[in-house]
């Protein structure tokens, strides 16, 4: 019984702390200007130009997240295809409906790309593209592109060595960049549309020891910019995962 | 006497709908079929549960689900693709020749587009004509989201390249009559025997 209660309590808590944020469909976005982009392993010289977009400033948190499933209870644990997510999709919450109040404002993971992008559509925007993604992340606090800033590159290259925290910190705990979008490093992976992309060499196709071969940094040699240590890791994280899975350090952000 | 062979004549056609007009198919008995499914019912996994919609080589609308109670022999490819994909159908129909008259009549064969912005249905029929591709198989594209959702759902790696060609993993996927993956084939194959002993498995299963 005193179990039951405190479930209704959570629930209760959980209820207060999402109807007292703001409609996600009105959070802020901003606008990203264009850039050139140069795909790690493109194997060619040429950039890919991206245009202007639109990016959410927060990737999607909890809260966010609760509402969505409110509205869609087919993307809910319990309901959720196994053909759209494995069985880890938001395991860190208790229910189909409740988490702990103490990570409403933190950013959901433990997401498909599947689930991401629904939930994007839903709100009449979309997952970003690699490049768009990668050239809103070439952005420190005070340029546009801070690719050959060496503190920059050290900043993001710290988050990279330090373990997740259990609890992960709210959204926009990390630095607002150039743009005004806040947390592409520091707090967690995040999905891209075409992160199956990520092929590394004709050769290696189908080949299950390429994702040993990125991680552990071998394959750089092929790289366009085998400086960047950190797009490198983010290249290795998109070409070992497939759509369905759901890890504890990868949520989202839309873009339109 | 006569019960038997008529129903044998009644079963054959139900079995030959690869070959009929799709969309009438999907008036005729189709829809009403599938919504006395029981979604419970349903594999978890299967690819029926993909909300799509699909345009053949012969400019009909269809659904994934059209392939209900088919094993399917299918591909990603796309036509402008010179060395790999002509290769890939051509393992496909090494497939198709190597199984029975009796056995094909269960057996669709389908090449999903990852070019549709190119993949016009005239361009996917001049493509089936190009390479002697039968009744049996399906050309078919859909829109960029679907087609993305598509290759995640089939794990192929699509990587659109400068010149309008993509780099794609190389895969023949075999879903069985409830539209679950069963047997995936990576890169190109010397010899199709093992997926044809995979399609006869499904077959017999079903």
């Amino acid at each position: 019984m005193s179990h039951r209660l405190a479930h209704l309590g959570l629930a209760l808590i959980l209820a207060l702390a999402a109807h007292g944020q703001q409609r996600p469909g009105a959070r802020q976005m901003v606008r990203v200007q264009g850039g050139a982009y140069l795909p790690l392993y493109s194997g060619k010289t040429g950039k890919t130009e991206v245009k202007a977009f639109e990016m959410d400033i927060f990737p999607v948190t909890n809260a966010d997240f609760l509402r969505f499933v409110q509205d869609y209870p087919e993307w809910s644990r319990s309901r959720i295809k196994p053909l759209f997510a494995d069985s880890n999709y938001l395991r860190h919450w208790q229910g189909d409906l409740a988490f702990d109040p103490a990570i409403a404002r933190s950013p959901v993971v433990n997401i498909s790309w599947f689930a991401a992008k629904k939930y994007c559509e839903c709100q009449g925007k979309r997952l970003p593209e690699t490049a768009e993604w990668e050239v809103a992340a070439k952005a420190s606090q005070t340029q546009a592109d801070a690719g050959s800033d060496p503190a920059y590159y050290q900043y993001v290259l710290n988050w990279l060595t330090k373990p997740s925290p259990a609890v992960l910190p709210r959204v926009g705990s990390t630095f607002r960049n150039y743009f005004g979008v806040y947390d592409l490093h520091g707090l967690v992976w995040e999905w891209t549309w075409d992160f199956n992309s990520a092929l590394s060499t004709g050769e290696s196709r189908g080949n299950a020891s390429l994702d040993n071969t990125l991680f552990c940094g071998g394959g750089a040699l092929g790289s366009g910019n085998m400086t960047n240590y950190a797009s490198f890791m983010r290249f290795a994280m998109r070409s070992s995962m497939k759509a369905k899975y759901c890890v504890p350090n990868l949520g989202f952000r839309c873009v339109k | 006497m006569k019960t038997p062979v008529t129903l044998f004549f009644i079963l054959s056609m139900l079995l030959t709908s690869c070959r009929e007009d799709p969309e009438e198919k999907s008036k005729a008995c189709c829809s009403k079929e599938t919504a006395e499914k029981v979604p419970g019912e349903r594999s978890g996994e299967s690819l029926f549960h993909l909300d799509q919609e699909w345009t053949t080589q012969r400019g009909k609308t269809l659904r994934l689900e059209q392939f209900r109670d088919r094993i399917v022999v299918a591909a990603m490819i796309f036509t402008h693709c010179e060395s790999a994909c002509p290769r890939i159908v051509s393992d496909m129909k090494r497939i198709e020749a190597s199984l029975s008259e009796e056995e094909l009549r269960k057996v669709c064969f389908l090449l999903l587009s990852m070019d549709p912005e190119r993949d016009s249905p005239a361009r996917m029929n001049a493509f089936a004509l190009e390479h002697g591709l039968g009744p049996d198989w399906t050309l078919m594209r859909s829109s960029a989201s679907s087609t993305m959702e598509m290759a995640n759902v089939l794990g192929v790696r699509v990587q659109k390249l400068e010149d309008g060609g993509f780099d794609h993993s190389n895969v023949i996927h075999i879903l069985d009559g409830e539209g679950v993956i069963r047997y995936q084939h990576h890169g190109f194959s010397e010899d199709t025997e093992p997926l044809v002993l995979a399609v006869r498995e499904f077959l017999d299963s079903e």
